[in-house]
């Protein structure tokens, strides 16, 4: 197998610490051409890029965790460590690494550097942000920085279209490959000494190239103010999330209508093209009533994520963080949760991996069991379904009802995701609360290619699973609730004497004092590998409910028309904490390496969603 | 016909299905299983150095319903 993997493009590395510009350069390096894992959370995404050298040779990118020393104190500074060190099964050390810094804040990542440099790699140091750097008086010897080093020193501006062209000259193979390391780096854990000695090669090296610390910016302090204040930052930070949610809705409304009504002609044509038949009931009520309702929630996820990109870029996020760690304190989660946390609003899984940034077990285990309960960004298309259906579109005060609605199902997980963390801290012990340490970046306007290059990678995503796994469940999905054929006396719809009506009658029995319908039941198996294939089970579900002629390819009317309000809630109030989602579980099982843990998350969450649906049908039932 | 063809949709919707849905570790034995098999034989090799190889790369982790999916080898301890 080795043979087989080993491939003889040579293989570059960047690294550097969290925030300086590490990522923006790994994407001006390898363009669109990259591989997003799922690996943690935005700051330790590992990322894998290619660019051809001027030879036509593919060069292979690699973007590591950041981190800030060789010495990790976290899983994912560790895994850093080890693909530099080739420690990591299947690859090799880094032919090249190129260690990034932030001019600005030069000795952070310079002692970082140091430490590279010890592991006898080829190296090629990064100054990123020389035009910022520029703009607040720092002043580096970059030649001298690059005699004392012994390794090519190279101005970046990783924002600006060619600030990376001189780095771009300086990792083409003929400039480093007679640098290039044979034997396997070495390393050793440093020692107290070892660290003092860093410390003064550090200061010498800095006083060498004539660094002096920038003064501070006003307009950034100004803003902290506000931003960091107990009461006026948490009150900012509700305001931005609420009006996240707003324009999720608001924003969206017209491109989901373009695509509602391209999925409605293409279903009408391709119902009137094809003969009666399996295959045109496959296509119509299978393919584009199932796989096709979910692509409906792409304009959705996009503003979504461009929010969440856009404030992560502009430095809000690590003071949110900051903000939060009282509070997250208070209920037994690490502040060092944030990041997992957040990122688990677009998919628990690398939610739950990013855990690996937090140090202790037991900080670690709640984040995991509570980071479900985050709204991963496959609810959104169930939710947006129901609150369209149910919820009408019209404004309290100056806020869209529905965007209301939205922002108060996103609460909700939140809320209960602090509460299960209190109740799972009254029954551990020992000291659960570590502190956060944070840098806090400078405060600056999000740039516009990384945006788009990161919304691309949530599109790509998005459209892989609902032309792959959706599709492929809707089409099973449809064939259990197509065959057997009803029996020639049948009087229901021909889906009631299918393999899934009969699964469905059987399901409603539990699901019914929830006010499950048969049609929920049968959705919510399918909806286990993934959230989202319940939407398009519910759209095949009920187009081959349909009697006669009144197939609707909209599936938003005809649950409003067959569902009461407190059906729509209750369903609401299950997918704010049902396990949904297999790969999520699979994921628990792999991090923590148990079964335990997986089948207590299942377990409670599954009893957390009955109990809520059950409450928030009677009381809906009651009202409504 | 139309009856041929769902057959065959439906067939490669189930194979898609459980191999999207099995674990990354169970994957990886399976591809392993199809380089080992296919280096004693003479037919498909530069499919196997290719494709199959970078496969096998990327099989070691990840969400199934994902489409990023780069592996990451799992760890035996986490304490």
């Amino acid at each position: 197998m080795d043979a087989a993997v080993a491939s003889p493009s040579p293989r570059i590395a960047l690294v550097g610490v969290p925030n300086c510009g590490k990522t923006a350069l790994f994407n001006r390096l390898t363009g669109s051409h990259q591989k997003v894992a799922n690996y943690p959370g935005v700051t330790v995404e590992r990322r894998e890029g290619e660019r051809h050298a001027a030879d036509g040779k593919a060069l292979r990118v690699l973007d590591l965790p950041g981190t800030y020393s060789m010495n990790p104190t976290t899983l994912d500074e560790a895994i850093t460590r080890d693909v530099l060190l080739g420690r990591v099964a299947g690859e090799a050390a880094p032919d090249l690494v190129v260690c990034v810094v932030d001019a600005v804040h030069l000795p952070i990542g310079l002692r970082l550097a140091l430490d590279v440099k010890r592991l006898g790699l080829a190296m090629v140091l990064a100054v990123n942000r020389m035009d910022v750097a520029k703009r607040r008086g720092v002043h580096i010897d970059l030649a001298r920085l690059s005699a004392e080093l012994g390794v090519p020193v190279i101005p970046t501006v990783a924002v600006k279209r060619g600030g990376a062209d001189a780095l771009i000259a300086a990792i083409e193979p003929t400039n480093w490959q007679a640098h290039r390391r044979v034997a396997a780096p070495a390393w050793h854990a440093p020692t107290a000494e070892d660290a003092e000695q860093t410390q003064n090669d550090l200061r010498a090296l800095l006083d060498a190239v004539g660094y002096r610390p920038p003064p501070e910016s006003r307009f950034g302090n100004n803003l902290d103010r506000v931003l960091l204040h107990p009461l006026g930052g948490m009150l900012v930070l509700a305001v931005v999330m609420f009006l996240m949610f707003q324009a999720v809705f608001s924003w969206a409304e017209a491109p989901m209508g373009w695509i509602e009504s391209g999925m409605a002609v293409l279903g009408e044509w391709v119902g009137s093209a094809l003969p009666e038949g399996p295959l045109n009931s496959l296509l119509v009520d299978g393919v584009i009533a199932g796989a096709g309702g979910v692509l409906v929630f792409l304009p959705q996820i996009i503003i979504l994520f461009f929010f969440i990109l856009a404030l992560e870029d502009s430095g809000y996020l690590p003071r949110a963080a900051y903000l939060l760690d009282r509070l997250m304190g208070s209920v037994g989660l690490s502040g060092r949760a944030f990041i997992p946390l957040l990122s688990s609003f677009a998919c628990a899984i690398p939610g739950i991996m990013a855990a690996r940034t937090i140090p202790g077990w037991r900080d670690r285990l709640t984040t995991i069991m509570v980071a479900p309960l985050m709204t991963c960004s496959a609810r959104l298309p169930v939710y947006a379904l129901l609150i369209a259906a149910f919820i009408p579109s019209e404004s309290v005060g100056v806020f869209n009802l529905q965007g209301l609605v939205m922002f108060g199902l996103y609460a909700a997980g939140i809320l209960s995701a602090l509460l299960v963390a209190w109740v799972m801290k009254l029954f551990t012990s020992g000291k659960l609360h570590s502190p956060l340490l944070l840098e806090l970046p400078d405060y600056q306007w999000p740039n516009a290619s990384n945006l788009l290059l990161g919304l691309w990678e949530r599109v790509k995503i998005f459209l892989a699973r609902v032309g792959g796994i959706i599709l492929a469940l809707t089409i099973i999905l449809w064939f259990l609730s197509s065959y057997p054929a009803p029996p020639a006396d049948a009087t229901g719809p021909a889906i009631q004497y299918s393999f899934a009506g009969r699964l469905g009658a059987a399901l409603e029995h539990v699901f019914a004092p929830i006010g499950f319908n048969w049609q929920i039941s049968i959705a919510l198996v399918p909806g286990l590998a993934a959230r989202e294939v319940a939407v398009s089970s519910l759209g095949t579900v009920y187009a081959l409910s349909a009697v006669g002629d009144d197939v609707s390819g909209q599936l938003e009317p005809l649950i409003a028309s067959s569902w009461s309000l407190a059906t729509a809630c209750s369903l609401l109030a299950w997918y704010v904490f049902a396990p949904q989602c297999l790969s999520t579980l699979a994921v628990v099982k792999r991090e923590t390496n148990s079964w335990r843990y997986p089948l207590i998350m299942a377990g409670y969450l599954f009893a957390l969603a009955y109990l809520a649906s059950f409450i928030t049908y009677r009381v809906v039932g009651a009202w409504s | 016909m139309q009856n041929t063809i769902v057959i065959l949709l439906l067939v490669a919707a189930t194979l898609f299905s459980v191999w999207k849905l099995m674990p990354a570790r169970r994957r990886l034995q399976v591809l392993l299983a199809l380089d080992a098999w296919l280096a004693r034989r003479d037919f498909l090799q530069d499919w196997r150095t290719g494709a199959l190889a970078r496969r096998i790369k990327t099989a070691g982790s990840g969400c199934a319903g994902c489409a990023a999916n780069v592996g990451i080898r799992p760890h035996s301890r986490r304490r």
